[in-house]
């Protein structure tokens, strides 16, 4: 990259960082509304819990602010690790306390919530109460996203969507645009160094930058590998960033067959497609950095953005800061994004909505039934989704959760910078998929993950661990009631 | 009369304090722990299940396995900072340049939350950019990876845990040996007592309550070590770390199972209390009876 595109890149991240970093620059239409409709809660704190990320920390750093400023509601937000996040929320609620008013929800954990009737119905909330109904505020101006959030029965928002981005493959234009790279590249393989479309091309790719890395005493390697020994992140990858690939959709159960997990009973978790998988993600991790037995999803990134990784899949919410921050990526301007290689009738599946190519991931905020201050956090989940705050918004944390955002100046700038990650939202965005309408997403993952963790650890061979993960699925769901 | 209501009557605050977050919660685990209850089941209620959930610990592998590790890993730790805690109570019981300052930055761990210590042991042993692997491969030629090696993790969470609870025990110790008499220590010498002699039938002997009470200490703290390792392991690499507080943790909240968890929490508790007992039986009532 030259001077010229430096220059560029860091005027470009400058701007996003000014943009995104200060409540006064955001310009909230009917401020004398909101000051209107915030008045009788003047003084009132509303209390949220959420998982640091990007995206969350621009609600407690920008928006928090800024909505006190107009309404006297004061916003904190409790930003914490994943599954403290869940342990606090979940515990709140459960117990009745009421200490929270807004919490993160994962889109793999809102059927659980839902379930258990631990949320309040939105929109009828907002319908029964016009006098708190912000004029701006519409249930129409969300991405198709934010059905997940919707009830399966009466089609209403139990969350306000904050944070919706896909699993994307990530690759180093400046190595992939290389003359001498792609030279040795055609002369080792035969074929042009493009990303790649398949598994075997992946790992093609992934074998020549390791060696690459090896040859020229550089610390590079072929991919990255969210392989942690120890923690649900590796669970995560392989269930729902590399089996999809292969054509395992919804973790190998199947929910119509009551809950089928094994092969024998009509499930795929230890189906032929899952255990090549499995033995594909294993070789690339055995060729990814080191720190990868210890990577989770943040770390995944902070190895991309270190420059140590040729190529890989790492969450979208992580592209931005990846592409265009200069004080915590040494790749800026030189990613680009693309579509995870998939196994042949994967794509196919995609396009017919029988199955998917990656994981869609993103969660909303919600109201707990127990929350003390309904009223006025139904006023802060509306201010969230309003159109004048997610130009800033997505251009900090990569996410997109309303329609209109993708015309904004800022993300179509950004939008170039990285190769086109919103447009792929956007226009191909379709093709990725959630986790699973699942209400026991933990319990079943706690069940098997001591097993998964042998098979990384290589204690048990996977095709073996694969077949005792399914088996202890079912024994699982039949404990829980799922599985009669 | 009146001051023994008064006293009553200063001493309850505590007692309702310790009724309310002591006993009260001890009795719900113990009544939990005799049902079936995950909320996230299809049937979320409490359902009574006898001592099914304890029947299920004695056979549960996964169980068995963490409370294998996790005896392994208390006997060295706990023995460790034994051994060096006392070794550095002895060295701060002389006087030498810098005493002061290096008692002070020794006693620095102590003051760490557990989760923080072992935010710093990641950074520490992330292969690539931590400082150990860094040296080891660098002096030793040595490949350091906590994610792959179960020995490697095991051993870095119990230097991990001696770094952080050793100086809790020199300052014990320091305390103990400070109120040592001279005496008989003058007496053993004039009689031409060695080291090892006063070591053992003199210091030892004098110690012993005090070297109980901190095993005692680190010990329970020991059988219930989470943070910290699940900071820097997660329980893995596989199950290598999976201590059982660790293991009560992942099945309590991740995975929600109230009742089972609850009944495990039982069973350590009881064990803890086995543990202590059979030292207390073993190094101080002997002492006792003698007394007697």
């Amino acid at each position: 990259m030259g001077y010229s595109g430096k220059f560029g890149a860091s005027v470009l991240a400058l701007a996003i960082a000014a943009g995104g970093a200060f409540a006064q620059d955001l310009q909230i239409g009917n401020g004398d509304w909101w000051q209107q409709a915030g008045a009788p809660f003047k003084g009132v704190t509303l209390r949220g819990v959420t998982e640091s990320t990007p995206a969350s920390n621009f609600v407690s750093d920008v928006l928090a602010p800024k909505f006190e400023e107009l309404t006297g509601i004061r916003v904190d937000v409790e930003t914490t690790s994943w599954d403290q996040m869940y342990d606090k929320a979940i515990k709140d609620m459960e117990a009745g306390t009421g200490i929270y008013d807004m919490i993160y929800i994962e889109q793999d954990i809102v059927y659980a919530y839902m379930a258990r009737n631990f949320l309040v119905d939105l929109t009828t909330a907002l319908k029964d109460k016009p006098a708190l109904k912000a004029a701006n505020y519409d249930e129409a101006n969300f991405t198709t996203f934010a059905n997940n959030f919707r009830g399966a029965e009466d089609g209403n928002l139990y969350g306000t969507p904050m944070e919706a981005f896909i699993k994307v493959y990530l690759y180093r234009t400046d190595l992939f645009g290389n003359a001498d790279v792609r030279a040795a590249f055609k002369e080792k393989t035969g074929r042009d160094l493009e990303p790649a479309k398949t598994h075997a091309e992946y790992a093609e790719i992934a074998q020549f930058f390791t060696q690459w890395g090896k040859d020229h005493d550089e610390d590079l390697w072929g991919t990255t590998a969210q392989a942690h020994t120890g923690h649900p992140a590796s669970w995560y990858e392989y269930f729902e960033s590399i089996a999809p690939t292969f054509g395992v959709y919804d973790w190998g159960i199947d929910a119509a067959n009551n809950y089928a997990a094994t092969v024998e009973n009509g499930g795929r978790m230890n189906s032929d497609e899952a255990k090549e998988a499995m033995k594909w993600w294993l070789s690339m991790r055995d060729i990814a950095p080191p720190e990868s037995v210890q990577s989770t999803w943040t770390e995944v990134a902070t190895t991309f953005a270190a420059g140590r990784a040729a190529q890989g899949l790492v969450y979208g919410e992580n592209a931005a800061w990846i592409a265009s921050d200069e004080t915590k990526s040494r790749v800026v301007g030189n990613v680009g994004v693309a579509l995870p290689p998939l196994q042949d009738g994967v794509m196919a599946d995609a396009e017919s909505g029988k199955g998917y190519i990656g994981y869609y991931d993103g969660g909303a905020f919600g109201l707990p039934v127990t929350s003390k201050n309904q009223d006025a956090a139904l006023l802060f989940l509306q201010f969230m989704a309003l159109p004048e705050v997610q130009e800033e918004w997505a251009a900090a944390a990569s996410r997109v959760t309303l329609s209109s955002t993708y015309d904004t100046p800022k993300v179509q700038a950004l939008d170039a910078e990285l190769g086109g990650y919103y447009s792929m939202i956007r226009d191909q965005g379709r093709l990725f998929k959630g986790a699973p309408e699942y209400p026991f997403h933990a319990q079943l993952r706690e069940a098997t993950a001591p097993i998964f963790y042998d098979i990384l650890t290589g204690a048990i061979a996977p095709d073996e661990g694969l077949d005792r993960m399914a088996a202890k699925a079912e024994e699982e769901l039949t404990s829980l009631g799922y599985r009669k | 009369m009146q001051s023994r209501k008064l006293g009553w009557l200063l001493l309850a605050p505590t007692l309702i304090v310790l009724f309310l977050f002591g006993v009260v919660p001890f009795v719900y685990v113990v009544y939990v722990s005799f049902h079936d209850w995950n909320p996230f089941a299809a049937n979320p209620d409490m359902v009574f299940s006898g001592a099914n959930n304890f029947r299920r610990a004695v056979f549960d592998a996964g169980f068995l396995a963490s409370l294998g590790v996790t005896v392994a890993f208390v006997f060295f730790a706990v023995l460790s900072e034994l051994v060096i805690g006392y070794a550095l109570a002895q060295a701060f019981m002389k006087d030498f340049p810098g005493k002061a300052f290096f008692r002070t930055i020794h006693t620095l761990p102590l003051i760490m939350a557990p989760i923080i210590v072992g935010s710093i042991w990641k950074l520490m042993t992330t292969p690539s950019i931590g400082i150990i692997p860094s040296l080891l491969d660098s002096w030793f030629g040595y490949d350091m990876n906590i994610g792959q090696s179960a020995a490697t993790a095991f051993v870095i969470t119990v230097i991990m845990d001696i770094w952080h609870w050793t100086p809790l025990v020199t300052l014990t110790l320091i305390a103990a040996l400070v109120s040592l008499p001279p005496d008989p220590f003058e007496q053993a010498q004039i009689d031409g007592a060695n080291k090892r002699q006063i070591f053992w039938h003199i210091t030892l002997p004098m110690i012993a309550p005090a070297v109980v009470a901190t095993v005692f200490i680190r010990l329970m703290d020991a059988l219930r070590t989470v943070d910290e390792v699940l900071m820097l392991t997660g329980g893995g690499p596989g199950s290598a770390t999976r201590y059982v507080g660790v293991h009560i943790f992942k099945e309590v909240f991740p995975r929600t199972n109230y009742g089972y968890g609850s009944a495990v929490s039982v069973i350590v508790l009881y064990l803890t209390i086995v543990v202590c007992w059979l030292l207390y039986v073993s190094m101080l009532a002997p002492r006792n009876s003698k007394k007697g």
